[in-house]
């Protein structure tokens, strides 16, 4: 059994190949520290993501799910992280009712140059999901 | 062609559901909720809301090629007249005028219809009544215990609901499954002699148990005395639609069970087979031995009105209309009668025909109605019976690396229609000691063959394995089966 | 001449239709002269089986339109979905009418040949719950029913020996009878996005029990009532001030009762509580697919995210069919409460359900099934 002390969450990080993927990269190369929480799944365009796709990694295990895009207006498919963004408040509103602590899923936008916020992001998240604890739909049998 | 509606019974198992067939324009079917049935309420389970994948419509064959329902009656007639030996069933999926129509044609032939549950034969004939007619449905609501040997949610599942409203009526659960069970307040493993004292039944309790074609009549036994020693109430559930309706209509002197007749073929004593909506490759556990053991036989006459497997192997196939359009009854596990809307009558006139031909009486569907009438509608009596004399194995456990391969029987299965089960269920422990991978699959082998499988874990006693389809593995209720990870 | 906006009472010209029907057998004459009239092709009707169960059947025979009269408040169907890809005339509660103006937004059906004729609804109830009613707080045989009506808060039921018993429905809700759960919450009482507003509220006079009050909602109602008018299957007469008021009245009361009942079916959950209150309910789910299959305004077919995604084989907290299903419906789902209805397990669905769509539609100030005006907002959102 593992104490709560060496418990490190799993962060599912959907990242858009333009920008955030790109900023994940960024960060690593910058050197930038950060936990080894996270696993990074990665998709040509935030629109892409469905909410099916973060129920999904709830219900396999994920302590948190963090969806990332470009800023609004840097879409590669013009639009496509607008609609990400309409989705997004509906799956929040619906994971918040659901009871899921709001601190379990994110949004954010970041840039193929913006290494540091990526790393920060993920420390910031970590921690927060740290202090939760292991997520409630975590099935038995997966650590 | 305009829309039919037709109201009708779900026949996948004996609680009766009502419900509505709706078939289009096109003849495709859908189904639609009857909300005033008193059994479930126009609420329907996985099967129900399948049904239209389960009415695939016969052919009438003879000898391999398509005819006509006459010719193929008349082909009956030939093959069957003066044949000695005829072996008869219908396990009561079919309506109750059909059932009855069917006796008729075993009088012609001197013989008599087998329901094909084989238990009924090894228990006194006075404890019959008590396992072909349960309880209302409205009763287990009221109940202050309740013991469950079946798994109601995968088994019988419209009797979930009933349990549940137990519970907010203040009854305790208690189960005897192989399964957790999750409205159950107890979840527990008993020896079998001990059940009297140790599961705390009264005249205020209801056992819930099943029977079928493959049940240990030992089992069967065990539980009526349980109930008569206890005083509380039992209610046997079966598989098939009319099971209640076919016990009451038939002669139980003389029957035989499925696997009676399965030897009886294996061992050259039975010749020739006439079945009415009874497909044995679906019933038999094992659905290759099954179809080895009908090679043997010399003619066999199948009456059905489902395009099912066995059909291929038969002589001659009699086509009927689908159960939904037939004219006629059926008898739930209550003792409900249940009326069919349709007015169809092929299946029964093909049946006078036959009958006719064979030197017995012509009948139609209301002389059979009747008849029907007349001996199926008695008031229930609850049957007098003392404690019998039996002896329940339990089951060894399995041997190092390897599990006891259980079929959790349910209407898929019966049918052998495809649903989403293609998986076992096996335990973290199970998980642990094979070293199974998430995703993975698990391989099971008998002396019938073997068989890679995806698994699901949930909380079940140690060395079970537990399949709610029909696996070619299998060999009967349980089947010790050697474990690896693939 | 009618015009939208017209508020009309009238009853059949049939002496036969106008004495069977609930109130004057006018809904039943529009029906009959839109299909006579050839305005559509077909309607979608009732099929009386018996006091408690009725069927939809879709026909093109005038005389089956006609023998279907009479209310069934305890024949609990949403009727949309037998109206999809046919022009047809139908009746409607209102959450009948939402469905279809939800399925209209996803062009499932064609709303410009589909004629609504919209129904006022104090609630339904569920047939085998309203038997059991009857023995116990009525002290009568379901058999001998052969008639119901609801009047001022009260239910009655006419009995073959031609006696009426009343109860106070509040009575009989907190007996535990009455009308189903989603029917208590719902405050769309007047099918105000119907063609045709109809209903026995505001009828008064020598006229109570045996006409309608009728409001022209739009052009297509226009042509609907103007139709029957010239077909000589109706006639109108303009509805008084005093009716207006009264129908007002009784709406704003039924109104209210269903703001007030909400705050008491939906009682606040704590937020570390939420989750296990969902699980709980939904434990005893046996995945038969029944509350998608019965969903008036779930238009994905067969094949869809919520059936596609989810698995038996997989082993997860919740459902992810739920989940999917929670999501998609929030901005759609009409809370008509035919999901729990064909519940096998008795999971209060549309409850739970509800609890996702309310909020979201609130905070948009959306209803949805109200009109064309506003897509499916998911759909709007994403162009």
């Amino acid at each position: 059994m593992m104490t709560d002390k060496e418990w490190t969450p799993k962060i599912v990080a959907f990242c858009c190949n333009w920008c955030s993927y790109g900023g994940a990269d960024t960060a690593g190369m910058g050197r930038f520290q950060q936990p080894a929480s996270t696993r990074v799944i990665r998709v040509m365009c935030s629109g892409r993501i469905d909410p099916l796709h973060v129920f999904n990694a709830f219900l396999e295990g994920a302590d948190a799910v963090l969806v990332t895009g470009c800023h609004i207006g840097d879409c590669h498919y013009v639009n496509g992280n607008e609609k990400t963004e309409v989705r997004y408040q509906f799956l929040e509103e619906m994971l918040q009712q659901l009871g899921l602590e709001p601190d379990r899923l994110h949004l954010n936008w970041i840039s193929a140059s913006e290494g540091e916020r990526f790393a920060n992001f993920i420390k910031d998240v970590t921690a927060k999901v740290k202090e939760l604890g292991p997520s409630p739909l975590k099935p038995a049998g997966v650590k | 062609m305009k829309e039919m509606i037709y109201q009708t019974v779900c026949p996948g198992c004996n609680i009766g559901c009502g419900l509505y067939i709706r078939e289009n324009e096109e003849g495709a079917l859908t189904v639609d909720f009857m909300k005033s049935s008193s059994a479930n309420l126009g609420k329907l389970c996985r099967f129900g809301m399948k049904l239209p994948h389960h009415y695939s419509k016969a052919t009438s064959m003879v000898d391999g090629k398509e005819a006509d329902i006459d010719a193929a009656v008349k082909a009956a007639s030939d093959k069957l007249k003066g044949t000695r030996n005829v072996t008869m069933l219908a396990v009561g999926a079919t309506t109750n005028e059909e059932h009855l129509g069917f006796t008729k044609i075993a009088d012609a032939l001197g013989t008599v219809v087998n329901t094909g549950i084989g238990a009924y034969e090894e228990i006194p004939s006075e404890c019959h009544p008590s396992i072909s007619q349960g309880i209302p449905l409205d009763d287990i609501e009221n109940a202050g215990r309740i013991a469950l040997f079946i798994d109601p949610y995968v088994q019988y599942p419209l009797l979930v609901r009933r349990l549940l409203a137990a519970k907010k009526n203040g009854a305790t659960i208690v189960s005897l499954t192989c399964c957790d069970l999750n409205l159950a307040d107890e979840n527990v493993s008993i020896n079998p002699a001990d059940y009297k004292t140790e599961l705390g039944l009264d005249s205020n309790s209801i056992i819930i148990t099943d029977v079928n074609p493959h049940s240990d009549a030992e089992q069967v036994k065990n539980l009526l005395n349980l109930a008569l020693v206890t005083g509380s109430k039992i209610m046997f559930m079966k598989p098939f639609v009319n099971s209640t309706g076919v016990h009451l209509l038939g002669k139980s002197a003389g029957q035989i069970g499925l696997h009676d007749i399965m030897d009886g073929i294996n061992d050259g004593s039975i010749k020739t087979l006439v079945t009415l909506n009874s497909d044995l490759l679906e019933l038999m556990p094992n659905t290759a031995d099954a179809a080895e053991t009908l090679e043997k036989l010399d003619d066999l006459v199948v009456i059905t009105s489902i395009d099912g497997p066995v059909n291929e192997m038969a002589t001659i196939v009699i086509a009927t209309e689908p159960l939904y359009a037939k004219a006629g009854s059926f008898m739930n596990v209550e003792g409900q009668v249940l009326n069919n809307s349709g007015e169809s009558t092929v299946g029964i006139d093909a049946m006078s025909t036959l009958s006719q031909n064979l030197g017995g009486e012509a009948f139609d569907f209301q002389a059979m109605h009747s008849k029907m009438m007349e001996s199926v509608v008695r008031k229930f009596t609850a049957p007098k019976y003392s404690e019998l004399e039996c002896k329940v194995m339990e089951t060894a456990a399995p041997a190092e690396n390897s599990g006891n391969l259980i079929s959790v029987y349910n209407p898929f299965m019966w049918c052998n229609q495809t649903d989403d089960n293609d998986f076992v269920i096996v335990n973290m422990n199970m998980v642990d000691k094979l070293g199974l991978q998430k995703g993975g699959m698990i391989s099971l082998t008998s002396d019938a063959g073997s068989v890679n499988m995806r698994y699901t874990v949930r909380d079940i006693p140690d060395g079970l394995i537990l399949t709610m389809k029909k696996l070619p593995v299998v060999t009967g209720n349980t089947t010790e089966v050697k474990a690896e990870a693939v | 001449m009618a015009n939208v906006g017209d508020m009309v009472v009238g009853y059949a010209t049939d002496e036969n239709v106008r004495s069977r029907g609930a109130s004057g057998g006018l809904v039943t004459a529009v029906l009959a002269a839109a299909l006579e009239k050839g305005l559509v092709e077909n309607v979608v009707v009732m099929k009386h089986i018996n006091e408690f169960e009725a069927v939809p059947i879709i026909t093109d025979n005038v005389e089956e339109v006609l023998a279907s009269t009479g209310s069934l408040h305890s024949v609990p169907v949403n009727l949309a979905k037998y109206a999809v890809g046919r022009k047809v005339a139908m009746p409607a509660k209102p959450c009948d009418v939402q469905a279809v103006i939800e399925q209209g937004k996803r062009e499932m059906i064609d709303l410009d040949n589909t004629y609504i004729v919209g129904l006022n609804c104090g609630g339904s109830m569920h047939p085998i719950t309203t038997k059991k009613m009857l023995v116990e707080m009525y002290d009568i045989d379901p058999e001998d029913v052969i008639g119901e009506e609801i009047e001022k808060g009260k239910l009655i039921f006419k009995t073959k020996n031609g006696e009426e018993k009343a109860i106070a429905i509040d009575e009989l809700e907190e007996a535990g009878f009455g009308r189903r759960e989603s029917c208590r919450f719902c405050t769309l009482k007047i099918p105000v996005n119907a063609d045709l507003a109809c209903g026995n509220w505001g009828v008064i006079g020598d006229m109570a029990g045996n006409a309608t009050f009728c409001q022209v909602m739009n052009e297509k109602g226009a042509k609907l009532l103007e139709n029957a008018i010239e077909a000589g299957r109706i006639e109108v007469q303009p509805a008084s001030d005093k009716a207006i008021a009264i129908r007002d009245k009784v709406n704003s009361v039924m109104e209210d009762l269903g703001s007030y009942l909400e705050k008491e079916i939906f009682p606040e959950i704590p937020d570390e509580e939420r989750m296990q209150y969902y699980m709980d309910q939904m434990e005893n789910c046996i995945d038969c697919g029944a509350c998608k299959e019965v969903c008036p305004v779930c238009a994905c077919g067969e094949d869809s995210k919520c059936t596609m995604f989810h698995s038996l084989v997989d082993n997860y907290k919740m459902s992810m069919y739920h989940l999917v299903r929670f999501m998609h419906l929030s901005d759609s789902c009409i809370a008509c409460g035919q999901c729990s209805d064909v519940c096998p397990s008795d999971i209060p669905i549309t409850l739970l359900q509800s609890r996702f769509s309310i909020p979201s539609q609130r905070r948009r100030n959306y209803q949805p099934g109200m009109n064309l005006d506003t897509p499916p907002f998911f759909e709007v959102m994403l162009k």
